[in-house]
């Protein structure tokens, strides 16, 4: 044990010194949240405030018709009407909107005015171009005027029938969502963040593994370190236990980085911010962190040993830098709406990580189903590990 | 002292090299024995791939001998590992230190490796380090030394724990003149200083400065073993090279 740890000392000090290993530990797992946060919320507002802002050239088709619409519309801010495309065919409008020429067009029907004077329904088409489907921005502000232009509508009825204009409304429905806070944002975020918390486990390892194994044998102090009486398990111990260590570390800081990157995104909604706390308090990060360590483990054991088969640096890092997509394939089916943690996908290693956070996050953890995952990844970790240890103990291997 | 008694190393080969050799192992070192004693200097002469660094990485404890005996002090290499290598120093040409390391690091980490004693390990270390002039660099990182003063942190760590036993595997190979000479001197010191040495090589000059005894070998068989004053005496050829030459060419 005394000898394990001068060697995890003397890797572990090898290791922090080291710039790639310090980026991939620390500060690319630091900062990721936070610059995603600001990223994301300063171009979405941004986008959002130039669709907007936006200018909207629209036309309107109105054959004589609803004469108070196009009034309103001509009055209206952000909207320029063009007067040249009043008796455009269909045709050419939907082919001006293609090329993006014109932002939206209304029009009427011909007989609009007299279905709505007969206290019918008078046909508008609303013609525009979005990929965003019915969340647009411009659809709802293509909508707006439309929509006022039916209540106006609407009331000259109920004034001409003399009713009151609540008698067409029979239910008065008032919803009221019971999910918690935990809950609404867990869904919302489980799926994505355990899937970082893997990634970064998986390169918090990757740096280390590949100096400790492949760097000490191209270095040939791996020799040096064999003609010692530190004996062989020992030596893979310390190793070892400076991989877990990083990987672990670089889980964490991405954990701080997310709580850092939440707390600068500014005025989050209170229900959400809410939902954050709990998700972000200690019970679920020590949960979700018992999960990865097994998990490091068992990468770790992994990346060591195809580290230590390598015969030189640049080896392993071809070999061990494919295994990402291994990783990410499960972490991110976990992202999937539908796919639950059950009997069965506990038992898959990653996958069962990444549903088993996403689980503990929404605050909906069964269990059994969490026993089943810690004892999955603990047959693994173990299996990791006894077979780095035989590995390192093998001629081929080591002098290969 | 070291004593190899008929040690014989066995490879399995892979497939390819099954197809190209057309056998399924390879003997790397085949029924070997010699004897390195205290206070002397054992060589171990022969070309590349003869089998002299799997010869020293067995003695190191390393590698497993496929049959046959190796003890160092009287320890097993097979049974008593860890006691063979707490008397051991071992050096290669080819050994890098740890670049983001300081040598006082290197130095401390390989002390305590060999369990020595705290105070033991500070005297012991500083005197070194004065002897061969390390104390001015010995809190720079290790990668922004020289060769030489990478070699000569290379030899403190060899020798730290003051082994009985010094196995030095092509010490030279790939070092510059003055880097060399270091260790030659090294070697001598150690030889002075009642250890037993053994170290191997493929340079002639080497061989006729340091060696007591000499073993030649060629794949993965002794030609011959014995004192070098007695190879001398029986030399056919009047060079060493020319010798060596002569005695591969007949086996």
């Amino acid at each position: 044990m005394k000898t394990a740890l001068i060697v995890f000392r003397k890797e572990l000090l090898d290791t922090v010194r080291d710039r790639r290993t310090i980026v991939a530990m620390v500060v690319v797992p630091l900062l990721l949240f936070p610059l995603l946060f600001t990223i994301m919320g300063s171009v979405m507002s941004a986008q959002e405030k130039k669709e907007e802002e936006k200018r909207l050239a629209v036309a309107l088709v109105d054959r004589g018709n609803a004469q108070a619409f196009g009034q309103a519309l001509g009055e209206l801010e952000g909207f320029d009407l063009r007067l040249d495309l009043s008796s455009a065919s269909d045709e050419e409008l939907q082919e001006l909107l293609r090329q993006e020429e014109l932002d939206g067009a209304y029009v009427f029907d011909q007989d609009f005015d007299v279905q709505v004077e007969a206290l019918k329904a008078g046909r508008v088409r609303l013609y525009y171009k979005s990929t965003e489907g019915d969340d647009s921005i411009a659809r709802r502000r293509l909508l707006e005027p439309l929509e006022d232009f039916e209540q106006r509508l609407l009331t000259q009825r109920f004034q001409r029938l003399e009713l009151d204009q609540a008698i067409v409304e029979a239910v008065d429905a008032q919803e009221s969502n019971v999910a918690s806070s935990q809950e609404i944002v867990g869904t919302l975020l489980g799926g994505v963040l355990p899937y970082f918390f893997v990634i970064f486990c998986f390169t918090g390892c990757m740096q280390p593994a590949i100096d400790l194994g492949a760097g000490e044998k191209e270095r040939g102090t791996l020799e040096t370190l064999l003609a010692s009486p530190a004996g062989r398990l020992q030596i893979l111990a310390g190793k070892f236990g400076v991989i877990v260590l990083t990987g672990l570390l670089a889980a964490m800081v991405s954990m701080l980085g997310l709580y850092v990157g939440f707390r600068r995104a500014g005025q989050l909604p209170e229900k959400v911010s809410e939902g954050v706390q709990r998700i972000l308090g200690l019970e679920s990060i020590l949960m979700i962190f018992s999960l990865l360590v097994p998990l490091t483990v068992f990468l770790g054991g992994v990346m060591l040993s195809l580290s230590l088969f390598a015969k030189s640096f640049k080896e392993a890092q071809s070999t061990i830098s494919p295994l990402m997509v291994v990783v990410i394939v499960p972490a991110f089916v976990g992202m999937l709406p539908g796919v639950e943690l059950s009997a069965t996908t506990a038992l898959i290693p990653i996958l069962n990580v990444s549903l088993a956070a996403k689980n503990i996050m929404s605050g909906e953890m069964s269990t059994w189903l969490l026993a089943e995952t810690y004892a999955s990844l603990a047959v693994l970790a173990i299996a990791s590990l006894a077979f780095t240890a035989r590995w390192f103990d093998r001629e081929s291997v080591i002098f290969r | 002292m070291i004593e190899v008694r008929n040690l014989t190393k066995t490879f399995k080969l892979n497939r390819r090299q099954r197809r190209e050799k057309g056998k399924s192992s390879i003997d790397a070192v085949s029924d070997v024995g010699f004897i390195c004693r205290p206070g002397r200097v054992f060589t171990l002469l022969g070309p590349n791939g003869a089998g002299k660094t799997t010869t020293l990485r067995i003695i190191a404890t390393m590698m497993r001998p496929t049959s046959g005996s190796v003890s160092v002090n009287g320890f097993d290499v097979a049974k008593q590992s860890r006691q063979v290598r707490s008397c051991l120093g071992f050096l290669t040409g080819a050994t890098r230190l740890y670049d983001r390391l300081t040598p006082y690091e290197v130095i401390e980490y390989y002390g305590r490796l060999f369990e020595m004693e705290p105070e033991i390990l500070k005297t012991r270390r500083d005197r070194l380090f004065e002897m061969l002039d390390i104390t001015p660099f010995a809190k720079q990182r290790i990668g922004k030394l020289s060769t030489g003063m990478k070699q000569k942190v290379s030899i403190v760590r060899t020798i730290i724990h003051d082994p009985q036993v010094v196995v030095f595997d092509e010490p030279t190979s790939g070092l510059d003149v003055v880097t060399s000479r270091n260790i030659i001197k090294l070697i001598r010191e150690c030889r002075e200083e009642g250890k037993t040495v053994i170290f191997s090589t493929h340079i002639m000059g080497e061989v006729s400065m340091l060696s007591d005894d000499l073993a030649i070998i060629h794949d993965g068989r002794l030609l011959y073993s014995g004192t070098y004053s007695e190879f001398k005496d029986k030399m056919q050829a009047r060079s060493l090279e020319d010798e060596f030459i002569r005695l591969v060419e007949e086996e």
